[in-house]
């Protein structure tokens, strides 16, 4: 772990250590360099899942690894694949699937958009992983980080559902935004907002209430 | 003259493609604007890339998403035109050819709902929507491509003669749920009344006004002035970063209907798709933005 050219941004390479993920806090930024494996399937959920249960191998291995909720399009230049464009999917769509997957793979790290569930947040604690957190809709800057797709498996799925392995360089910046200790950005913005709400409400109230001041002629000023 | 199938079928494509290629201006402004306002320096580094992501989108002719959604067309016809062809088909068609010609390819996102096979087509793909402008003879197409990052998190609820307070407390329920999972800063539309289905045209529609207008009723403007403040309260901020900004605007429109109140709320993500055009009857095609 390094600082990048930015001093408070974090120069990491993928996979991370378990102790690597260990040492990183909520609201961490970082550029991440390395290889991580890629999916926006549902499906391929369902079958890490399968082949996990059945004690099959999977195409590539995942122990360990960084595991991203993106999908990819890529085009082949002098035999190498190289992406169009990659961009986050949001995670909390495979909730049922990750806390099986991250602790039977060990996964370090999960990205994507969105966060996990609580029980996806347990498993990464027990097991040493953190969630990075990257905009969506940002696919041209984020991109530029990917620098190109090494290996794919489950070829019979169509592009963006394959498991995709990356290299990345520089890829980002992302946010630690579920830690390895159990603390979520998610869950403390949503109980934030929910301790805020009675508040809102009463503001709401005394606005509804309020009549807005008006002037003479108003009533005949124009609509916008 | 006549408004032909070739001219509404070079529409839909153009229409879609510029759609995924840039974010449109009033947007961008107000992205700028809450950047100035924004107190978090997380968010407001997150609304700077947003910025620089958009442009970069624009100037290197690059998608700003890789979720390119499904098309959706808001098809508004002047009752004096001429139509000559199959219009519906137009639509089909040329979504079609952007499939075919986009560079770079959009990926498959058109999915079953039963089976969730994936493809380029499918049953009532593109979703298009009518209306009549009575009196003139020309035809305005909107087209807003819907993914699923902000489309997941729309809400409907039917309510019996339920007071101002109540709406709005639905209002805040539903942001409340979606949090930061829909790519905020969004643009959140809401409508109420009419029936069912009217109600969630309305909130749709509701999303698609430029940023910066506000409703013509002054009541319903005073509504979407304390709601985007309420919502900017929560504190989910751009992308989850925390911060003031978790929308840039709350659109609100109403329909009178019959003691039963539909109240429906959607929302789009900061990059908020839009384009649109206007056809003559001569043929001639002016882009709106």
């Amino acid at each position: 772990m390094s600082r990048a050219t930015q001093p408070d941004v974090l120069r990491l390479t993928l996979p991370l250590s378990t102790e690597e993920a260990r040492t990183l806090h909520l609201g961490d930024m970082a550029l991440l360099d390395g290889e991580v494996t890629v999916t926006a399937g549902f499906v391929t959920h369902e079958r890490v899942i399968a082949a996990l249960e059945k004690g099959e191998e999977l195409p590539l291995d995942l122990h360990g690894q960084a595991v991203f909720h993106m999908g990819g399009s890529c085009r082949q230049e002098n035999g190498k694949w190289l992406p169009n464009y990659v961009n986050p999917t949001t995670s909390t769509r495979f909730d049922a699937f990750m806390p099986t997957i991250i602790r039977r793979l060990r996964l370090t790290s999960v990205g994507g958009k969105g966060g996990m569930g609580a029980e996806c947040v347990e498993a990464m604690r027990e097991t040493g992983c953190v969630y990075f957190s990257m905009p969506g809709g940002a696919a041209p800057l984020l991109s530029a980080g990917a620098v190109e797709r090494l290996e794919t498996g489950w070829d019979d799925l169509i592009e963006q559902f394959r498991l995709a392995r990356y290299r990345l360089e520089s890829f980002g910046p992302v946010t630690v935004a579920i830690d390895a200790h159990g603390n979520s950005m998610y869950r403390n913005l949503q109980q934030q907002a929910a301790g805020r709400l009675p508040d809102i409400l009463r503001e709401l109230e005394a606005a509804r209430s309020t009549p807005k001041p008006v002037r003479p002629g108003d009533d005949d000023a124009p609509l916008s | 003259m006549a408004i032909t199938y070739q001219v509404i079928r070079q529409a839909a494509h153009d229409l879609y493609g510029w759609s995924l290629k840039k974010v449109p201006d009033d947007t961008q402004k107000a992205l700028a604007e809450a950047e100035k306002n924004e107190t978090g320096e997380a968010s407001r580094k997150t609304l700077q890339f947003m910025q620089a992501a958009a442009r970069a989108a624009e100037t290197q002719d690059r998608h700003a998403c890789s979720d390119a959604g499904f098309p959706t067309y808001f098809v508004k016809i002047g009752t004096k035109l001429t139509l000559d062809g199959d219009i519906r088909r137009a639509f089909v068609d040329g979504f079609a050819d952007l499939v075919e010609t986009v560079e770079p390819p959009i990926l498959k996102f058109i999915t079953h709902p039963l089976t969730l096979e994936r493809s380029y087509e499918g049953k009532d793909m593109p979703i298009l929507s009518f209306d009549v402008i009575d009196g003139a003879d020309y035809m305005e197409i909107t087209c807003s491509p819907k993914a699923l990052g902000s489309g997941r998190w729309a809400d409907l609820k039917v309510f019996s003669y339920p007071k101002i307070a109540e709406i709005e407390a639905y209002f805040m329920d539903c942001v409340l749920k979606a949090g930061s999972q829909h790519c905020p800063p969004v643009i959140i539309g809401m409508g109420i009344g009419g029936s069912f289905d009217h109600a969630a045209k309305m909130a749709k529609l509701a999303t698609l006004r430029k940023i910066g207008t506000k409703h013509s009723d002054p009541m319903i403007a005073a509504m979407e002035e304390r709601l985007l403040a309420a919502v900017n309260k929560t504190g989910f901020g751009p992308m989850g970063t925390g911060g003031d900004t978790t929308a840039l605007a709350v659109h609100v429109d109403y329909a009178h209907g019959h003691g039963f109140v539909p109240v429906a709320v959607c929302f789009n993500c900061w990059i908020n798709r839009r384009t649109a055009l206007r056809i003559d009857n001569d043929g001639k095609v002016t882009r709106l933005e």
